[in-house]
C-alpha cells in the first residue's frame, strides 16, 4: 500500500465477502426449491430466496467496484483520496441500505419489478451513494492533477451506472413500456458501464501485473470500449423480443448480439497478449490467474453463451427458460465476481502483511475450485434448459411435467453449485485469516521487495 | 492507429450508437399505443398490475418470457383458462394441484377478491398484446399437447395402484377437496375412455376430437346461431348435451362425423351426475 487512505479498500473487500457468502447462502436454498417439496413454502418461498439472490449479487458486485476504485484511484493518480471520511460514511450508508432491504425482502417488502425490486427510499440512497463515491473520486483526481487513460474509463463507467439507475426510479402504467425502460438499466449496466469498469480494472491490473507498456494498453482498452457500445447499446434489443415492441428490434437484436463476442474475444486477447509480451513477471501471479480467467470466462460466459439464445429464431424458442438462467450464471460470475476478486487478490498482500505475495495455496484451491463449480452449474442449467426447451417447448409438454423430467439436472446443480460454494467459502477464508495491517509501504521498500520478488520469479521460470 | 485516433473511436461509436438508438426509441413509443392496445388499458388493469407488482409473481412466473423460471409462463394464460378457473385456483392453489406429486406448489396468496378481479384483467390485457406471436406454440401448465406424451407406455403399465398410472397432471389431488373445476379436470383425464385422447386442450391442436381450447367461447357463439338445432340454452347446457348426445350439435368436418353421427363415443351418459357436473364445470372454463 502507497497511500495510507487505499486502506479504505479493505473495508469494501470485506463487506463484499460477506454479502457474497450469503448470497450462495440464497443461491442455495433455490436451487433446493426446484428438486422440491419446499418445507419452507409459507416460511421463505422461492420469489424471496430468488430475489435476495440476485439483489446480494448486485450490491457485492458494486462494493467490490467501489472498494477496487477506491484502491485503483490513488495509485493511478498518485496521490491521498480527497476524503476518507466520506469514504467511510458512504460505505456505511450502502451498508444499511443493503442490509435493510434484504431484510425487507424477507417481508416481500419490494416493488415486484425484476432486478429493480428496492422499494423507493432504497433507491434514492443508492443515488445519493453514487453521487457522494463519484464526486470524492472526482476530487481525488482533481487535487492530483493526473489523470490517465484508464481511471477515465473506469470513472465515465462508473457515473454512467448511476446515470442509468434513474431510469428505475420511473413508473409507467403500460407493461411493456416499463420492461423497455427496465432494460435501460440492467441492460445497459451488465452489457455496457459495466463491461467497461472491468476492461478499466482489466488494464490495470494488466499494466500493473505484466508490465506491459501503458500507452499500447490504453489504446486498446478504447478499442475495446467502442466495440462494447456498438454491439452493447443496440444489443439491448435480444431484451426487446416478443414483449410487445416493435418488429424491428427483432433483426436488430439478432446482428448486434451477434456483434458483442467481438469485445469479449477482443479482452481475452489483449489480456493474453499482454502477458505473452511482458517484460516482467509480478510475483502475484494468483491476481494473474483471476485478471486472465476473468477475461477468458466472459469471453465464454458471456460472448458464447449469450450469443448461443439471442438469434430471434433461437430465442424463439428458449425464451424465458433454463437456457437464460445458463447465460446469466456464467456471465455474472466471469465478467464481475472474478474482476472484483483479482483486484482483491491483487491489493491483498499489501493489506495483510504476513501473507505471501505469489498467494497461498489456499488461494489457488479457490480459484480453481469456483471455476470448476461455476463450469459444472453452467452445465447443468444448460443440460436442463435444453431439455426444457425440447419437452415444453417443442414437444408441448406441460410445464410442471417437464420440470419433473428435468430433476436429474437440478441434482447436478446442486452438486456442483456445492463445490462451488467450497471454493468461495475458501476465497472469503483466505481473505479473512489474515488480520489487516493497514500502513504505508516506504517506497523503496516497496519496491526492493517486489524487485526480489521478480528475480524469485524469473528463477522459478525454467530458462 | 493512435492512442488518440483510438479514443476517437470508442467516443464515435459509442455516439454513433447511442444516437441511432435513442431514434428508435422515439419510434417505438410511437407505435407502443397500437402494439399494447393502450385503449384498453383501463384503471383495473393497471390495479391488476400493481397487484402483479406487490405479490412478486414475476420472481416465480415469467410474463412475456421475463422473469423467474421456477413457475409458468403467464403470458396466454387467460385464453387457456377462463375467468372461473383462475379466480378459484387463486383462491387456493392446493386445490388444484399436489406438492408431493409436482414436487412444487404455488404458495396460497390470500389475495382479495377484488384483487384477484384485477388480476386477471391485467393478464387478459397482457395476453392480447402483438408480440410477434410469441409463444410459438402453447405453452401448457400440465398435461401434453399430444397426450400420452407425459408418460410412456412401459410406465404406465408399471405404476401401481392404477390411479398412480396417469400423468402427475391427470391425478386426482387431495382427496378433501371439493372444487368442482379441478375434479373436472382430472376427470377430462381419467374417465374412460380419457377425452385428452381425442382432444387437446391446446389451440389449433386437432386430433381425433377437435381442440377445446376456446370452448365457452364457441359454445355461446353456437347456441345463439339460429342455425343451431340442438336443445341446449347456455353454454353449460351445450356442453352437457356435447357429452351426453353428441351427435346432437356437429362440428363440421368429415373426421368427425358421417352421416349426421358423431365418431365420438356415446357412452358417457352413464357417468355418474356429479361426474357431468364436474366435467361441465371444468370445460365451461375453456375460454
Amino acid at each position: 500500500m502507497r497511500y495510507r487512505s487505499q486502506a479504505v479498500a479493505y473495508w469494501y473487500f470485506a463487506v463484499a465477502m460477506l454479502l457474497f457468502g450469503l448470497q450462495l447462502v440464497f443461491g442455495l436454498l433455490s436451487a433446493a426449491k426446484y428438486l422440491g417439496p419446499d418445507p419452507l413454502l409459507y416460511v421463505l418461498p422461492f420469489d424471496v430466496t430468488k430475489m435476495i439472490h440476485t439483489n446480494l449479487l448486485v450490491v457485492w458486485v458494486l462494493t467490490g467496484f467501489m472498494g477496487a476504485t477506491y484502491w485503483m484511484v490513488p495509485d493511478e493518480s498518485r496521490t491521498e483520496l480527497y476524503s476518507v471520511r466520506l469514504a467511510y460514511i458512504q460505505l456505511a450508508l450502502w451498508v444499511v441500505m443493503g442490509v435493510t432491504a434484504v431484510i425487507g425482502y424477507l417481508f416481500r417488502f419490494g416493488t415486484g419489478n425484476k432486478l429493480l425490486e428496492q422499494p423507493l427510499p432504497h433507491k434514492l440512497v443508492i443515488v445519493v451513494v453514487m453521487l457522494m463515491f463519484l464526486w470524492n473520486i472526482l476530487m481525488t483526481i482533481r487535487k492530483s492533477g493526473r489523470f490517465t487513460a484508464t481511471e477515465g474509463v473506469l470513472l465515465l463507467g462508473l457515473a454512467s451506472a448511476a446515470v442509468l439507475y434513474l431510469p428505475s426510479l420511473l413508473d409507467f402504467d403500460n407493461y411493456t413500456v416499463s420492461i423497455f425502460y427496465r432494460w435501460w438499466t440492467i441492460h445497459l449496466w451488465v452489457e455496457g458501464v459495466w463491461e467497461m469498469i472491468q476492461g478499466g480494472f482489466l488494464a490495470y491490473l494488466l499494466i500493473r501485473l505484466s508490465g506491459a507498456d501503458r500507452e499500447v494498453m490504453e489504446k486498446w482498452l478504447y478499442v475495446i470500449v467502442g466495440l462494447v457500445f456498438i454491439a452493447g447499446i443496440l444489443g439491448t434489443a435480444h431484451h426487446y423480443y416478443w414483449v410487445g415492441v416493435p418488429y424491428y428490434w427483432l433483426p436488430i437484436g439478432g446482428l448486434f448480439s451477434a456483434l458483442e463476442p467481438v469485445a469479449l474475444v477482443g479482452m481475452a486477447m489483449y489480456a493474453y497478449g499482454a502477458l505473452r509480451r511482458s517484460g516482467m513477471s509480478h510475483p502475484n501471479t494468483l491476481a494473474l490467474h483471476w485478471t486472465l480467467g476473468s477475461a477468458v470466462f466472459t469471453l465464454f460466459g458471456a460472448g458464447l453463451l449469450g450469443l448461443a439464445h439471442t438469434w430471434p429464431s433461437v430465442n424463439k424458442w428458449t425464451h424465458g427458460t433454463l437456457i437464460t438462467a445458463m447465460h446469466g450464471h456464467a456471465a455474472f460470475y466471469g465478467a464481475y465476481a472474478m474482476v472484483v476478486m483479482a483486484m482483491i487478490s491483487y491489493a491483498l498482500p499489501s493489506f495483510t502483511p504476513g501473507r505471501r505475495e505469489q498467494g497461498s495455496a489456499m488461494g489457488y484451491w479457490a480459484f480453481w475450485l469456483q471455476l470448476a463449480g461455476m463450469f459444472g452449474m453452467t452445465l447443468s442449467f444448460a443440460t436442463a434448459g435444453i431439455a426444457q426447451v425440447y419437452l415444453e417447448r417443442i414437444m408441448g409438454l406441460g410445464y410442471l411435467d417437464s420440470q419433473l423430467k428435468i430433476q436429474v439436472h437440478f441434482l447436478m446443480l446442486i452438486a456442483t453449485a456445492s463445490l462451488f460454494t467450497v471454493g468461495v467459502a475458501l476465497f472469503i477464508w483466505d481473505f479473512f485469516r489474515f488480520a489487516p495491517r493497514l500502513r504505508v509501504i516506504a517506497e523503496d521498500e516497496a519496491t526492493s521487495a517486489s524487485a526480489a520478488a521478480a528475480r524469485v520469479g524469473a528463477q522459478r521460470r525454467p530458462a | 492507429m493512435d492512442k488518440r485516433q483510438a479514443r476517437f473511436f470508442a467516443i464515435g461509436a459509442t455516439a454513433v450508437s447511442a444516437l441511432v438508438f435513442g431514434a428508435l426509441t422515439l419510434d417505438s413509443h410511437r407505435q407502443f399505443d397500437r402494439l399494447t392496445n393502450a385503449q384498453n388499458l383501463t384503471p383495473q388493469v393497471v390495479a391488476g398490475k400493481d397487484v402483479w407488482h406487490k405479490y412478486n409473481c414475476i420472481n416465480c412466473h415469467t410474463l412475456f418470457g421475463e422473469g423467474a423460471y421456477y413457475a409458468p409462463d403467464l403470458t396466454k394464460i387467460t385464453q387457456h383458462r377462463g375467468e372461473a378457473y383462475l379466480t378459484a385456483y387463486m383462491r387456493d392453489p392446493s386445490q388444484f394441484y399436489d406438492e408431493q406429486r409436482h414436487r412444487r406448489l404455488m404458495p396460497r396468496q390470500n389475495l382479495s377478491e377484488q384483487e384477484i378481479k384485477d388480476l386477471i384483467v391485467f393478464l387478459d390485457w397482457v395476453s392480447k398484446v402483438d408480440n410477434q406471436g410469441w409463444p410459438p406454440r402453447p405453452i401448457l401448465v400440465t398435461g401434453a399437447t399430444i397426450p400420452g406424451t407425459d408418460m410412456s407406455a412401459a410406465q404406465r403399465s408399471q405404476t401401481e395402484p392404477p390411479e398412480q398410472a396417469l400423468p402427475p397432471g391427470a391425478r386426482p389431488v387431495a382427496p378433501a377437496q371439493d372444487n368442482p373445476i379441478a375434479l373436472g379436470q382430472a376427470l377430462f383425464r381419467s374417465v374412460q375412455p380419457a377425452c385428452n385422447a381425442c382432444h387437446s386442450v391446446a389451440p389449433g391442436v386437432n386430433m381425433a376430437g377437435p381442440t377445446l381450447a376456446g370452448l365457452a367461447t364457441r359454445a355461446a357463439q353456437t347456441v345463439a346461431d339460429p342455425g343451431y338445432k340442438g336443445g341446449a340454452r347456455d353454454v353449460e347446457g351445450y356442453i352437457r348435451e356435447s357429452i351426453v348426445q353428441p351427435s346432437a350439435h356437429l362440428v363440421p368436418g368429415a373426421m368427425y362425423s358421417a352421416n349426421g353421427q358423431s365418431f365420438m363415443p356415446t357412452t358417457y351418459g352413464s357417468l355418474q351426475p356429479q361426474q357431468i357436473d364436474q366435467l361441465v364445470a371444468y370445460l365451461a372454463t375453456l375460454k
